[in-house]
């Protein structure tokens, strides 16, 4: 990449729960915004810039930003909104700051879907002619994608449902993220279908949240961060609107996303030793490890084996939590916590690579990658 | 977070709050004449002069290539299964219509979701009555042994819909949190409003909020805020929007309540409208009139009206800048 | 600032009230072409794309780049969309702009547009504000720019009548500028007896409604010359922000475009805006916008705005052109509306701007704003 070395020095999540009902959003935005910086000795003042990711939608309020500057601890600096999910503001964050003149950003996503419908907000993505009336929506591509992949690989359900129950027990056992009680393998067979072939627990489940990442330049990151985890590769793509017109089986633009950002940061034969994906269903989560490259077709779950050479989703990844909006950037929150506190996870002392990755649009239209290395 | 001097939590049920929002919604040449097409039973769709590729319903640009030249087409009604599911919505079913490149998305009749499977034969069924929606076209049913139609190019189109009427109706529940929370109980239980002081304890601020928006530090504790004000800034109100609370011409007002640093917006009324200019303006007092039953929102206060001079000439003057505007210079 | 950054190809639809042969989707696709012909790049060429558009509620698409993307012809492309209510526009350069200095692509097509003829403005702008406090009294923009205004009136001095002449200049520049739509003179009694909506904001001083959208081609500065040999180069960019529930937020001057400004002008050279700049493109959604901008972009000292006006500085033929494209009273596409300025401060110096060309123009400001006044930014460009 050229440009100046740009680095995530520190990160901060809220629990992910249901619903936080006591807290409105500025609670959990100013929340993290006051702990992203614990242990950097850097401050807000230190902070040039500000790029945050929410949803008007979600929010129920137009330029949601507008009112949340304060949370974000905006005032009289650089801000900028981009209502997608937040590994695209940590995109732009990494730009801006490669491009010399701003030497730390921070970066915030969160929202609180308790307060709205999440079909509405997914249904109000799909094209208003053709799609919304005839009730085409997120679940329905999220089947309909189910539908093909078990086909074409040859899978059933049941196969699916003894990995979300994996990720649900990672989620309980990190302790970000509010379970109840995590969900077996034949709880989640039994749970209601939602989207055929998939039941309600192969679905990502909307979580309120936010989470706040500071990111710096080399010089900043030599003196505030232990363990810088560096970012060498950015990449982002979209696919077309239509969801008919997508090739089947496959989720293209995150091909493409994963192809740029991976050649930037100069992996020929590097495999990163943990990632962290973003999923709309424990289909597509699938879909995306392949379309990274870290498996062939079909082939994915074994990669989500324990004993696999590739740590996945040890967070739990976005099958039991997924603060819409902010989903990618908690990845990348999870992903350079591992690379830098491997222990908390279970994981050996050597993790040297990362990939991160957050999705947007019905389907998964979109798809953004981060490499990352310590 | 959620730190809260002396202060209880307090659980008020969510505000609930329904946006419904009118919208002429214009569709475009391809999209405009499919709409107009299908009350006719004819499924109209787009064949790209630079590929050849033939997408039903109809579009201005290839999904693949962006390609914006095409010439319309008139599609068969019959198709086989590609994909289906179940969701909330019904039977959502993709649909490759015979003779095009491109699967459509649109619901399956007359049939469960255990009767389908990818490759059938499936046709269209229509529903009586519906124009300018693609609800004209109700949804696939399946057709065994439905002979393979043919795309044609499309004779006579009507002319492309200008305009769809749509609605968009958007509900939320938003969480007061505790600072809200208290906040509205005590405008409800009380007729007190309270904010929080600032850091440096220079006015409070309302609303009140866990952490100052400049400095970013814990705010302070509880005070509660005068009933009487200063008018900062105010606008005459004849402008007629959906939506509007109250019927122009009323006074906007942001009004500084006295030991508080920030404005709020409300309303003065019980003046003389056409006298408006001259009563209210900036530096006008003003002071807070109660609605009788009080339901725990900003809407409890109906109106400011201006405090009317004392005999002395005191009480309509402005008391002067707060200690905050002096030192920022407003 | 690292890579240099030009833009190369510019382009915008004839901006209309209303657009009723095109979807949202062709009025983006409109811009797009133009842009990349007057780029002489095809879309292939392009390595990412951003899209800015108003608030969703504006025209009841949610995430409307992933619908638009079709119309672009970006399948597979990068392609994100930032927004910031009325500055949306310049929010969007600035993304597309990092990208280029920070090395994430080599040429961005950014394109910003508004169909507001879709929905009904004033409501989803009413959800700009607080549920729980200020949504029921607030009006929409117009409310708190016309109170603000009555502050400034006070300890300003921007009267109704300096106002009105913004009104009248920037309606008759409207006129030899092609993608305009409002093209009608007006006298500065004619803005003074016209209908109060939002008194002290008169129907005269309110820009129209618009549906329309504008794009430009950035690109680094080894590849320019393919598409131009005169680029209007970025020397700076900057858009900035004030909280607003904080304690005594001023109305008489806008501290988050003060910051923007001197913040850009470091970084451009610019010592003495009045003096330096050529020609200013601001985004007024209301004629009182213009004097406080003034001001806040140090062109007069405060309370000095009205006295600019007056003095014909301002006019297409004074010392400090401002506005020469008509601003936002001959078309007014929101979330466009930041670009559009932008593109006609950069037609200046490009040399390009087709009926309303300032003679020599080789150093350009552009304005641009939304929010409730508190989100701000800057652009300088330069031959």
């Amino acid at each position: 990449m050229t440009g100046g070395r740009v680095a995530v020095l520190s990160s901060a999540q809220t629990e992910l729960r249901p619903a936080w009902s006591g807290a409105q959003h500025i609670d959990l935005i100013s929340a993290v915004v006051g702990a992203v910086f614990k242990g950097t000795g850097l401050t807000l003042d230190d902070v040039d810039f500000i790029i945050d990711s929410g949803s008007d939608v979600l929010d129920g309020r137009s330029i949601s930003n507008c009112g949340f500057l304060g949370a974000m601890g905006a005032h009289h600096k650089e801000e900028s909104r981009v209502e997608e999910d937040g590994l695209w503001a940590a995109t732009y964050g990494t730009a801006k700051i490669a491009a010399g003149g701003a030497s730390v950003g921070l970066i915030i996503a969160y929202s609180k879907p308790s307060e709205s419908d999440v079909g509405a907000f997914y249904r109000s993505q799909c094209e208003p002619f053709y799609q919304r009336p005839v009730g085409f929506d997120h679940d329905a591509a999220s089947g309909l994608q189910a539908q093909r992949y078990l086909a074409q690989h040859r899978l059933r359900p049941d196969d699916l449902a003894q990995l979300v129950a994996a990720r649900w027990s990672d989620a309980a056992a990190r302790g970000r993220v509010s379970v109840a009680a995590a969900p077996t393998a034949a709880q989640v067979l039994a749970s209601p279908n939602a989207a055929a072939p998939l039941t309600r627990l192969m679905l990502a489940r909307p979580v309120d949240g936010a989470v706040a990442v500071l990111l710096g330049d080399a010089e900043v990151a030599r003196r505030a961060a232990r363990t810088p985890v560096w970012i060498t590769g950015t990449g982002h793509a979209m696919d077309t609107h239509a969801f008919a017109a997508r090739q089947a089986g496959t989720l293209q633009a995150c091909e493409a996303a994963a192809r740029a950002a991976i050649a930037r940061a100069g992996w020929r034969s590097v495999r990163p030793s943990l990632v962290e994906v973003s999923a709309s269903s424990a289909v597509t989560e699938l879909m995306v490890l392949e379309a990274a490259g870290l498996a062939a077709p079909g082939n994915a779950l074994r990669l989500c084996d324990r004993d696999s050479p590739v740590a996945v989703n040890r967070s739990g990844g976005a099958l039991p939590a997924d603060p819409i909006m902010a989903t990618g950037l908690v990845r990348l929150a999870e992903a350079a916590r591992q690379l830098s506190h491997p222990g908390d996870y279970g994981l050996p002392a050597s993790q040297a690579t990362a990939l991160a990755h957050g999705a947007g649009g019905v389907g998964m239209q979109s798809h953004c990658v981060m490499t990352l290395e310590v | 977070m959620l730190a809260t001097p002396d202060c209880l939590p307090i659980d008020l049920a969510p505000l609930a709050s329904d946006l419904s929002m009118p919208y002429t919604l214009t569709p475009g040449p391809a999209t405009g004449v499919f709409l107009a097409e299908i009350g006719r039973r004819r499924l109209v769709g787009s064949k790209f002069r630079t590929s050849g590729r033939v997408v039903v319903p109809a579009q201005d640009f290839c999904p693949v290539s962006g390609d914006s030249k095409f010439d319309l087409v008139e599609a068969p009604h019959t198709g086989t299964l590609t994909g289906f599911t179940e969701t909330a919505a019904g039977l959502i079913a993709l649909v490759r219509i015979d003779g095009t490149d491109e699967d459509f998305a649109h619901r399956i009749v007359g049939a469960g979701y255990a009767d389908l499977r990818t490759g059938m034969r499936v046709a269209a069924v229509w529903a009586d009555g519906i124009e300018n929606s693609i609800l004209a076209l109700a949804g696939f049913a399946p057709a065994p042994g439905a002979p393979v139609g043919t795309v044609r190019p499309l004779v006579d189109p009507a002319k492309a819909v200008a305009s769809i009427d749509y609605r968009m109706d958007l509900h939320y529940e938003h969480a007061f949190g505790p600072f809200y929370g208290r906040l509205f109980d005590e405008i409800r239980t009380n007729r007190r409003i309270m904010g929080v002081r600032t850091p440096d304890g220079e006015g409070a601020l309302l609303p009140p909020r866990e952490i100052d928006d400049i400095s970013h530090r814990p705010t302070g504790t509880w005070v509660e805020v005068g009933q009487t004000g200063t008018v900062r800034a105010m606008s005459i109100i004849n402008l007629e929007f959906v939506g509007q609370k109250q019927p122009p011409p009323y006074i906007y007002a942001e009004i500084m309540l006295d030991g508080a640093s920030t404005r709020l917006i409300h309303t003065v009324s019980g003046i003389d409208m056409k006298r408006a200019k001259e009563l209210v303006k900036p530096g006008t007092r003003v002071r807070a009139v109660w609605r009788d039953t009080r339901t725990g929102s900003l809407d409890d206060i109906s109106h400011f009206e201006p405090i009317p001079a004392a005999p002395d000439g005191g009480g309509a003057l402005t008391p002067g800048p707060s200690a905050a505007e002096r030192k920022s210079g407003t | 600032m690292s890579r240099h950054v030009a833009i190369v190809g510019v382009g915008q639809t004839h901006h209309a009230r209303r657009r009723t042969d095109v979807s949202q989707a062709g009025l983006v696709r409109e811009a797009v072409d133009r842009a990349l012909a007057d780029a002489a790049l095809s879309i292939d060429e392009i390595d990412s794309i951003v899209v800015a558009s108003g608030p969703v509620l504006f025209a009841a698409v949610n995430q409307p780049e992933k619908w638009v993307v079709d119309a672009v012809g970006a399948r597979c492309k990068p392609v994100v969309r930032v927004t910031s209510g009325g500055g949306t526009g310049l929010a969007g350069a600035l993304a597309g702009y990092y990208q280029i200095a920070g090395g994430q692509a080599e040429r961005v097509l950014v394109v910003a547009y508004d169909k507001l003829s879709e929905g009904a403005l004033q409501y989803s702008i009413s959800t700009l504000y607080d549920p729980f406090w200020g949504r029921e009294f607030a009006v929409g923009i117009m409310g708190f720019s016309a109170a603000y205004w009555r502050a400034r009136m006070d300890v300003l001095g921007h009267t109704e009548e300096a106002a009105a002449m913004v009104a009248v200049k920037n309606r008759r520049n409207a006129i030899s500028n092609p993608y305009a739509h409002v093209k009608q003179e007006v006298t500065v009694e004619q803005v003074m007896q016209s209908k109060p909506l939002a008194w002290p904001i008169k129907l005269l001083d309110v820009p129209p409604i618009s549906d329309g959208a504008a794009a430009v081609v950035l690109s680094c500065e080894k590849l320019a010359a393919r598409s131009t040999s005169r680029p209007a180069w970025i020397r700076g960019m900057g858009y900035f922000c004030e909280a607003d529930n904080a304690a005594s937020r001023s109305m008489l001057v806008s501290e988050p475009l003060a910051i923007a400004a001197r913040r850009v002008y470091r970084s451009a050279g610019i010592t003495n805006p009045r003096r330096q700049f050529d020609v200013v493109e601001v985004q007024e959604p209301y004629t009182c916008f213009e004097l406080s901008y003034y001001e806040s972009l140090g062109l007069c000292a405060p309370g000095e705005a009205a006295a600019l006006i007056k003095s014909g500085a301002t006019l297409p033929d004074g010392d400090i052109p401002v506005n020469p494209s008509g601003g936002c009273a001959g078309a007014n596409p929101i979330g466009a509306a930041g670009l559009i300025r932008l593109i006609e401060a950069a037609a200046q110096v490009m040399g390009k701007a087709a009926g309303i060309q300032i003679p020599n123009a080789r150093l350009a400001l552009a304005q641009s704003g939304g929010g409730w006044a508190n989100l701000r930014g800057v652009a300088v460009v330069s031959a």
